[in-house]
């Protein structure tokens, strides 16, 4: 089927493949924290009420536990039993019930910022993670791989100043990386602000004045993420070009008397294949190391929103965030994946590639 | 025995080998030389000084003793996770990467769903619903069991490759069982591979564990290098410029890893000779 | 005037510790528009290294140590790499490489490779021209055309791969063409197509002159006019095909020509034998025979003295007591 499109047919096969991902992760969301003593039930039945009279209290406590599908709903009402108590549902309803909402998005409302939907808190925070990130590991993927061909390329003096350098940043945690530079350029040089996405006495808006604000802010955050980013792409891409030099087609360009810059070109585009699966997986620890750098610098994005989350046993807002980190991680990786499958014409011919040479 | 020579030979992985011990002695040694203590012994956030050689944290506790204790918590952490991620890794990644069929499929397919599944949200929603259990080993074996999948993806490539070499088919051929093969054959051959996946494993089980305690969800029955930097973030020791209460413990942690990346670079640079120059 | 001329071409590696390795030593011959000539020898024992040497491409660590090499007259030393790759790679000596299975760039289709063939060594190139160009020519060598050249490495069978590195070595016109191993780790069956498509250019008038180089003695007898036995870095025995296959003067062809398994009738009794021991190490060559520690008829002042090149029995041998 779909022989004659090989192109559809590995972007519905990519496609197929990430919803099945999708599912288990929305499981594994679902059931992690139901393993604990700690559990959600327990949490919203306790919780939720506290500091509210009786009646408050049993109406908000309904209100979670009809929101959660915790508890057996007909036609809109809470099925109760004879002591007017709600029904429990049972593990099973409780897993359809979550599914079902799941899939119309939405994610329940925050206990902390009740009676706030836990998607327009995220709503709120999305942009800001987005602009930081996905520039930052842009950059940081391009960069980091260009100066790793060359260092492979080259050899000599550059590579043997840029290898050890490049590979003690990327042994840097990236929040730890964060707070030095906070320390230095924000605390001592006062350069730059030490934390927040801009000035606070501005309200957020697209005037000019704002923008400045968030780019003056935006300075830190983005060297913190895209140093240890690139120096760890470099190593890669270097010893992925070294291999490649080695390769019968390289040495056969130069017996061909093909141009320097052509022949850099074809490595670079060979050994960018297996980086570009590299990426596709690490993008996970990327985006959550870059999550942590947003608390360092208690960036107004989803790395904050967990944060406050977690401190604050926010439940509905630490599932939501989880989930959707995992849904944004499988979006990016199934976009590399695309990528690739165009660029590498071993991939649509059925062939694994890093494989062979 | 000549590759470690050649090792011993390359700077880097003697750096790295150097460094890397060192932290290990002060782990070790450490209490024994100093007087390790968790009570109050000055003011709060005192700079370093003649009694409290790297000055108090918010608590007025010595931050020598904690990161002598931290430092151990990291090195436990890190082996602990190295060591499940790298046996669970190995194990499966041999298996099904040497028996083929649909072993190998299915191993293959929870690799891949649990690679692109980001550990850090695992290790999120199983920390935030153990609030009070949470010990130090709890945590490495959650590391552990979340990172697996690296070691197996690696290592199943590898022996995939292995199984088509012909000494190898010889052993079959001659009737020797599958584990009797992986044991005599494959795993002399993948041990110093294996060994770099160990490397790297210890060094990521230690960022996991640091990067965890940094968002709240640390142990909560020791200190370790993670939590006294969430400490030194909570109170605001950042802003405040007091150095002292996070430096220390950051360059801590990037010499180990610093330390483990030389050794694992310089060692694949001796099995594939091609690295080398 | 001779179309190739090798004048005691030296060459060696400088590892990074200084030390000289010696890879080839004094070779020389010439050939004449139309030749064909072999060239055999062990696995290291420097062919590879004197390909390079023969194309004037010295990428370091390789360096000539003396010696010339001259193609139509006009030398290939002291000239700069860009020179070299402009000017002499591809349209005066080209190349067919050895494992041509993985040459071709995996991610670019054949008729890109072939492109930037000729737009490396061409001043002004139109891109249709080029490729109506490339159209022609690979319809000389009986495949798809189309198919091949709109096809990425991966697409295209063994076959189909080799011709193309063949094809487009060979785009050039090049005066002359060496030809490294073409044919190791092949079928048989593949073994033939490749060897028959070389015959078809050279008949073709494609390009003329060629060195073929082996380790496979039996196939140069079918394919070389003349043949050179190399040996540690050295040419030990040039002379026709007839002389070396048949009537070896140098012991160590000899021993070459005992260990080769041959198919002719008549020589079924005869036992291949191996030559015992390993070529000698290239970083402090001895002054003497080089051969000399594995050679069945060595004299110990072998060892000592230096051997020259000589002619005996209307071919150059070197050894003092080949006769």
């Amino acid at each position: 089927m779909l022989k004659q499109y090989p192109t559809l047919r590995y972007i519905l096969q990519r496609g197929g493949w990430y919803f099945l991902t999708f599912l288990v992760a929305v499981t594994i969301n679902f059931f992690l924290p139901r393993l604990g003593a700690n559990n959600p039930v327990d949490i919203i039945m306790g919780k939720s009420a506290s500091g509210l009279s009786a009646e408050n209290a049993r109406i908000k406590e309904e209100s979670y536990l009809k929101e959660f599908g915790l508890v057996k709903v007909d036609k809109g009402e809470i099925v109760r039993n004879a002591e007017g108590k709600p029904v429990k549902a049972s593990g099973l309803e409780q897993f359809a019930n979550y599914i079902k909402m799941c899939f119309k998005g939405d994610l329940g409302t925050s206990f902390q910022k009740y009676p706030k939907k836990v998607l327009d808190v995220i709503a709120e925070a999305v942009p800001w993670t987005i602009a930081l990130q996905l520039p930052t590991i842009l950059f940081g993927w391009i960069i980091g791989n260009v100066l790793g061909a060359l260092a492979a390329y080259r050899r000599g003096v550059f590579d043997r100043v840029f290898f050890p350098v490049a590979l003690l940043i990327s042994s840097f945690p990236f929040f730890v990386f964060g707070m030095l530079l906070v320390y230095y350029f924000a605390v001592v040089l006062n350069w730059f602000p030490a934390m927040g996405g801009y000035a606070q006495e501005i309200i957020p808006s697209f005037s000019f004045e704002f923008l400045r604000s968030a780019a003056y802010y935006y300075v830190l955050p983005f060297f913190s993420i895209f140093l240890i980013l690139a120096g760890g792409q470099a190593i890669g891409m270097r010893s992925m070009g070294i291999y490649e030099l080695g390769t019968d087609y390289i040495k056969y360009a130069k017996w061909l008397g093909l141009k320097e810059s052509k022949i850099i070109a074809y490595l670079f585009r060979n050994a960018m294949l297996p980086q570009l699966t590299g990426l596709a997986l690490s993008l996970g620890t990327m985006i959550s190391g870059a999550l942590i750098t947003e608390m360092i610098f208690s960036y107004p994005g989803l790395g904050m929103a967990i944060l406050t989350a977690i401190q604050n046993n926010d439940y509905p807002m630490i599932q939501g965030c989880t989930l959707l980190i995992t849904i944004s991680v499988l979006i990016a990786n199934f976009t590399v994946d695309i990528l690739i499958g165009f660029l590498d014409p071993r991939v649509k011919a059925g062939l694994q590639i890093g494989k062979g040479n | 025995m000549k590759i470690l020579k050649n090792l011993l030979k390359s700077p880097m992985f003697v750096t790295g080998l150097v460094l890397f011990l060192a932290t290990i002695i002060l782990a070790l040694i450490g209490p024994y030389v100093h007087t390790i203590t968790m009570e109050r012994v000055g003011p709060q956030y005192a700079p370093p000084a003649a009694q409290y050689l790297l000055g108090t944290d918010d608590l007025g506790r010595d931050y020598v003793s904690l990161l002598i204790r931290g430092l151990r918590s990291s090195l436990y952490v890190g082996f602990l996770a190295g060591i499940i991620a790298t046996t669970v890794g190995t194990l499966l990644g041999i298996y099904g990467g040497f028996k083929g069929g649909w072993i190998d499929d299915l191993i293959n397919m929870i690799t891949n769903l649990f690679i692109v599944i980001p550990s850090f949200v695992i290790l999120i929603l199983i920390s935030s619903s153990l609030k009070d259990g949470r010990s130090l080993t709890l945590i490495g074996l959650i590391i552990g069991m979340t990172t697996w999948t690296w070691s197996a993806r690696a290592v199943r490539a590898q022996s995939a490759a292995l199984k088509s070499k012909d000494h190898i088919s010889l052993a079959k051929i001659n009737g020797d069982g599958t584990l009797a093969v992986i044991v005599k054959h494959i795993l002399p051959y993948l041990a110093s591979y294996v060994f770099m996946v160990f490397i790297l494993q210890v060094a990521s089980g230690i960022l996991s564990e640091a990067a965890i305690s940094m968002i709240g969800l640390g142990p909560l029955d020791t200190v370790s290098l993670g939590t006294i930097l969430n400490q030194a973030k909570n109170n605001g020791a950042l802003g405040d410029g007091v150095w002292w209460a996070f430096i220390p413990s950051t360059v801590i942690i990037t010499v180990i890893v610093f330390a483990l990346y030389l050794i694992n670079t310089s060692a694949e640079g001796a099995f594939n000779p091609r690295l080398r120059k | 005037m001779s179309v190739f001329e090798v004048q005691n071409l030296s060459l060696h590696y400088l590892t990074r510790f200084g030390q000289k390795i010696h890879a080839v030593t004094d070779v020389s011959f010439t050939m004449e528009k139309g030749e064909i000539l072999g060239i055999a020898g062990e696995s290291g024992c420097g062919k590879s290294t004197l390909v390079n040497g023969l194309m004037g491409l010295f990428i370091p660590p390789l360096y000539p140590t003396s010696g010339d090499v001259r193609v139509g007259g006009e030398s290939l030393m002291n000239r700069s790499p860009k020179d070299i790759r402009e000017n002499v790679l591809c349209r005066k000596v080209s190349m067919i490489p050895q494992g041509a299975f993985n040459a071709l760039n995996p991610t670019c289709k054949v008729k890109d490779i072939a492109a930037d063939v000729i737009a490396a060594h061409m001043k002004e190139v139109d891109k249709k021209h080029i490729y109506s160009r490339l159209r022609e020519r690979f319809d000389l060598f009986g495949m798809n055309t189309d198919k091949v050249l709109n096809s990425h490495p991966i697409q295209l069978t063994a076959g189909e791969r080799q011709r193309s590195v063949i094809g487009i070595s060979t785009l050039l016109n090049p005066q002359m063409v060496i030809a490294d191993e073409p044919t190791s780790a092949l079928d048989v069956t593949t073994q033939k197509v490749v060897i028959k498509m070389i015959f078809d250019l050279l008949e073709k008038g494609i390009f003329s002159t060629m060195i073929f180089i082996t380790h496979e003695l039996p196939l140069l007898r079918h394919v070389a006019d003349n043949i050179a036995i190399m040996y540690a870095g050295e040419f030990v025995e040039v002379g026709t095909t007839e002389q070396i296959v048949f009537d070896p003067r140098h012991p160590y062809t000899k021993a070459l020509m005992g260990a080769m398994l041959s198919a002719e009738p008549g020589q079924k009794q005869k036992k291949p034998t191996a030559i015992e021991g390993a070529p000698p190490n290239l970083a402090n060559p001895i002054e003497g025979c080089r051969f000399a520690e594995r050679c069945p008829v060595a004299k110990p002042e072998c060892r000592k003295n230096k051997q020259d090149i000589r002619m005996v029995a209307g071919r150059q041998v070197r050894c003092e007591y080949a006769e």
